[in-house]
């Protein structure tokens, strides 16, 4: 089952600009989770606070009960947190295949020896790809996939990681309206497998059309949130995106 | 079901062990046989080398300085220490795979930058120190080391052509059992995108460490061995920042992804250092060559000689594969006959890493 | 325990020396900030402009500060082509470690011509006022070591002045600190990052020539300043001219307090063992440096 990812007092500068300002936020478990807010208001510094790329000035992180604050980022992706980047991140000289399965925690030192290429993995790596509708490019090298493929490419690796939590950084950005569509379903049918979902995304069709619940950020912390319906209509949030 | 490929493959490897070993019964003089072996110690030190280079991608110009290491230590133990050579020669590398614990936790925390920097360094700093602290390393006169064996010259360039081969042969085996095994795919990953791996979930810094601690023991053992057979060692050839970028050059040269890319990089450049030796003496003129050699190949053809072959044998072979590639090839053809999902060819199989560059692009091309 | 006047004069030999490692490291941390680039052969291109001041003076008998009326702007153009002609042609996945061997082959090539050129004997320039010194509370002091110093101070004020006060040192800084926002703004990034590498190389021009005017030289000079230098910009952070300043200036002196009961061999290691430290306990090093961190 899966856990909840909240923060408390999460505060980050990078220099004199403050990013985050004390941002204090409690995920839905078990919900897509939508994290919006205009751009420069700290979405990807929170995401990248919480999934240890960046270390806090203060505050907390807590998964599932437990802190995690400033653990390396590998230790926070295995309690459970999977992350996708905004710029799609792949293996660019590895195959598909190579790039799920270098998800594939290692079981410790002895358990790295094993072949990478174990059948059960192989099976249970195509099977994501499958699922995404990519299998057809197993063989190919991640650096000859078109940008769509490689979105997928790259949730197709997190997926085999096999997160309760999935941390999804602009899936929309720079994806045609079909591939769009699709990675909207994909999230509710993960969704409904009982994983949890949090977004940052700008295109708000897909935010409202996906997401339970909404976390507006400005400024570096949040102003707003509530389930869509709710913040379609939330002055505060209009303000912040309007520049009022 | 009956691979050619694979023949083919296990064939060469087999063509060229009995040409390594056949070597010293063909050799027409001690002069060629000990070329032969200095060539051979190339091939171990940039094979470790490969370890750290061609895994991770993190470049040390610094390994000459682990190689050093490992030639003082088993020439202190044995001529100072009085223990037996070879017993010597683990413990030293043992001594050395310990010490890089420490130096791998300052070089690899951050990434390639400081990797870079600490291990030049490293050479600039224990040049210096065996220079100067000559009560124990004997400084610029030099260190004796007893020779293990008392055998004639011939002889000994003889068993030492063996050991070494040896020594070879167990790194090829550890390197290639590390490519196909999950650790590797995870070295691999830090290669292409350290911060993608570490988000997946793969602890980069321990991976990192272990692996460069792993390099630093076949350096050492490659040292020790030549300090035993060698017999003699200077600070300055030994902490040597050449020694260094030739291991680089040969790796690069022969193409680090490939498993033998490290060995055909030291036969070639081992061989053009030798014949430069003879032909022009000790001029300048071979840092000019090396210099050149290493922007050349850095500019236009950072993935070495290897793969460029391997393509032009693709164009006659286009059902050549690497065994690494089978697995997904076949995995896929079964995925494929299970959901009868037609005839598209993506994801055909493709020569060796990082060499199937045509082929894959025409098969990307055909999918979307 | 040393004299006072020894210790007096040891610290002020350490701040001479510790000026001329602070222009050379702002030149090493400018490659780096601009293209993340650990640029190998800056102290071979100091020992070569320390090299040309001693052949002018050797052949024409030019006055060795003179000669940088010419190697300047000669360095100045070579770091743009530098940058220009070959390190843009690098894969910028790779550039950070396929850029050291790059400059690492440049600085073989650039030691080997001058082997080859100029044989391995050790050169040193004579000059009228090189035995000349200045006493003062009973230290003793080398004018030309007290003119190296000025030119070292000198080229580096200049620096800060065109970084801080012009708009070409916005644009660099700018690019340093955030290359596609720079973009943005309209300045052109790759122009101002081959300026920037000119900049860097003038400043190897310029220490050569302070460093010729005391010291001798032979070809394989560099890898002695190579290493010194590179601790310098990890100890002040990766990136931070002003880091690397102060760090230059207290390494510098650390190391000529310590060749009193180290001699100087050994004392050199000072900066090898603030350079393992740092990266140990603080790879971000000690006086700014935002970028140190991921590099």
């Amino acid at each position: 089952m899966t856990g909840t990812l909240a923060t408390t007092g999460l505060r980050k500068a990078f220099g004199g600009v403050t990013a985050l300002d004390g941002a204090t936020v409690n995920f839905q478990p078990g919900k897509v989770n939508a994290l919006i807010g205009p751009n420069g208001s700290g979405k990807t510094t929170y995401f990248n606070c919480v999934t240890g790329m960046i270390k806090p000035d203060s505050g907390t992180v807590t998964y599932a009960g437990r802190d995690i604050t400033g653990k390396a980022p590998h230790s926070i992706a295995r309690h459970g947190l999977g992350r996708t980047f905004q710029l799609c991140r792949t293996f660019p000289r590895m195959t598909a295949l190579e790039n799920v399965l270098a998800a594939v925690p290692p079981g410790g030192l002895l358990g790295g020896l094993r072949g990478a290429k174990r059948r059960s993995e192989i099976e249970r790596a195509m099977g994501w790809l499958t699922r995404l509708g990519i299998e057809h490019l197993a063989g190919n090298e991640a650096r000859d996939m078109s940008w769509g493929q490689q979105k997928l490419l790259e949730l197709a690796g997190v997926l085999m990681s096999e997160p309760d939590t999935v941390l999804l950084d602009e899936p929309a950005g720079g994806v045609n309206p079909a591939l769009l569509d699709r990675i909207g379903l994909l999230v509710r049918e993960l969704n409904a497998e009982g994983r949890t979902f949090v977004i940052v995304e700008h295109n708000m069709d897909l935010v409202m059309s996906i997401s339970d619940h909404i976390v507006v950020f400005d400024r570096g912390r949040p102003i707003a949130e509530g389930p869509p319906s709710v913040i379609r209509t939330d002055e505060k949030v209009l303000g912040a995106y309007l520049g009022v | 079901m009956p691979n050619v490929s694979r023949i083919l493959k296990i064939g060469a490897i087999v063509l060229l062990a009995v040409a390594v070993l056949a070597f010293p019964g063909v050799a027409p003089n001690p002069y060629i046989l000990s070329a032969g072996v200095l060539v051979l110690n190339y091939a171990v030190l940039s094979t470790s080398w490969n370890f750290v280079g061609g895994f991770t991608g993190y470049i040390s110009l610094g390994h000459g300085a682990l190689a050093g290491l490992g030639a003082y230590g088993t020439g202190l133990l044995v001529a100072k220490g009085g223990l037996p050579p070879f017993l010597a020669l683990f413990l030293s590398a043992a001594i050395v795979a310990a010490l890089a614990v420490p130096i791998g936790f300052a070089a690899l925390r951050v990434r390639g930058a400081s990797f870079v920097i600490v291990s030049i360094s490293l050479v600039l700093i224990l040049l210096l120190v065996f220079q100067s602290w000559a009560s124990v390393t004997g400084g610029s006169r030099g260190l004796v080391v007893p020779r293990p064996f008392d055998l004639s010259r011939p002889e000994h360039h003889r068993v030492f052509y063996y050991l070494f081969a040896a020594l070879l042969a167990a790194a090829l085996v550890a390197w290639w059992l590390i490519d196909r095994s999950r650790f590797g795919l995870g070295l691999k990953s830090i290669r292409e995108d350290e911060d993608k791996a570490e988000a997946l979930g793969t602890a980069t810094f321990t991976y990192k460490l272990i692996v460069f601690v792993v390099s630093a023991a076949f350096t050492a053992l490659a040292g020790g061995m030549y300090a035993l057979w060698f017999g003699d060692l200077d600070p300055v050839f030994q902490f040597s920042i050449l020694t260094g970028s030739y291991l680089v050059l040969m790796a690069l040269l022969g193409g680090v992804r490939q498993l033998f890319g490290p060995v055909a990089g030291a036969i070639i450049v081992g061989v053009a250092l030798e014949y430069f030796k003879v032909e022009y003496g000790d001029t300048p003129l071979h840092l000019v060559a090396t210099g050149l050699l290493l922007a050349l190949v850095v500019l236009f053809m950072p993935d070495g000689i290897l793969p460029a072959v391997g393509d032009l044998l693709k164009r006659f072979d286009r059902s050549q594969r690497s065994s690494i590639r089978e697995v997904s090839a076949a995995e896929l053809r079964e995925q494929r006959l299970k959901e009868q999902a037609g005839t598209e060819t993506g994801g055909k199989g493709t020569g060796d890493d990082g060499t199937g560059r045509t082929a894959m692009t025409e098969a990307g091309g055909t999918t979307r | 325990m040393p004299s006072g006047a020894l210790l007096f004069q040891s610290v002020i030999l350490g701040l001479l020396l510790g000026g001329l490692y602070a222009l050379l490291a702002s030149g090493l941390t400018l490659y780096f900030g601009i293209m993340r680039v650990v640029m190998i052969a800056h102290s071979a291109f100091l020992i070569l402009a320390a090299y040309l001041a001693w052949y002018l003076h050797e052949s024409v008998g030019l006055d060795p500060l003179l000669s940088m009326i010419g190697t300047v702007p000669l360095f100045f153009a070579a770091g743009v082509g530098l940058q220009r002609a070959l390190l843009t042609r690098l894969r910028p996945a790779t550039l950070t470690m396929m850029s050291v061997l790059l400059t690492f082959a440049i600085a073989l090539l650039i030691e080997g011509l001058l082997g080859y050129a100029f044989t391995g004997t050790q050169r040193r320039i004579n000059l009228g006022y090189s035995s000349a010194g200045l006493e003062l509370f009973g230290a003793r002091i080398a004018v030309v070591k007290l003119i190296a110093f000025g030119l070292a101070a000198v080229a580096l004020t200049t620096l800060y002045l065109l970084l801080k006060r012009t708009k070409f040192g916005w644009a660099l800084r700018a690019t340093i600190q955030h290359r596609d926002a720079a973009r943005l703004l309209g300045i052109d990034t790759d122009r101002v990052a081959g300026f920037g590498f000119g900049i860097g190389l003038a400043t190897a021009a310029i220490g050569g020539t302070a460093l010729s005017l005391d010291t001798t030289i032979y070809p394989s000079l560099h890898w002695h300043w190579i290493g010194p230098l590179m601790a310098i910009i990890v100890v002040g952070g990766l990136g931070s001219v002003p880091g690397a300043a102060i760090a230059a200036m207290i390494l510098g002196l650390a190391q000529s307090l310590l060749q009193i009961p180290l001699g100087t061999t050994w004392a050199q290691t000072v900066f090898y063992v603030a350079l393992f430290a740092t990266l140990a306990f603080r790879p971000q090093g000690f006086f700014g440096g935002r970028l140190a961190q991921r590099f």
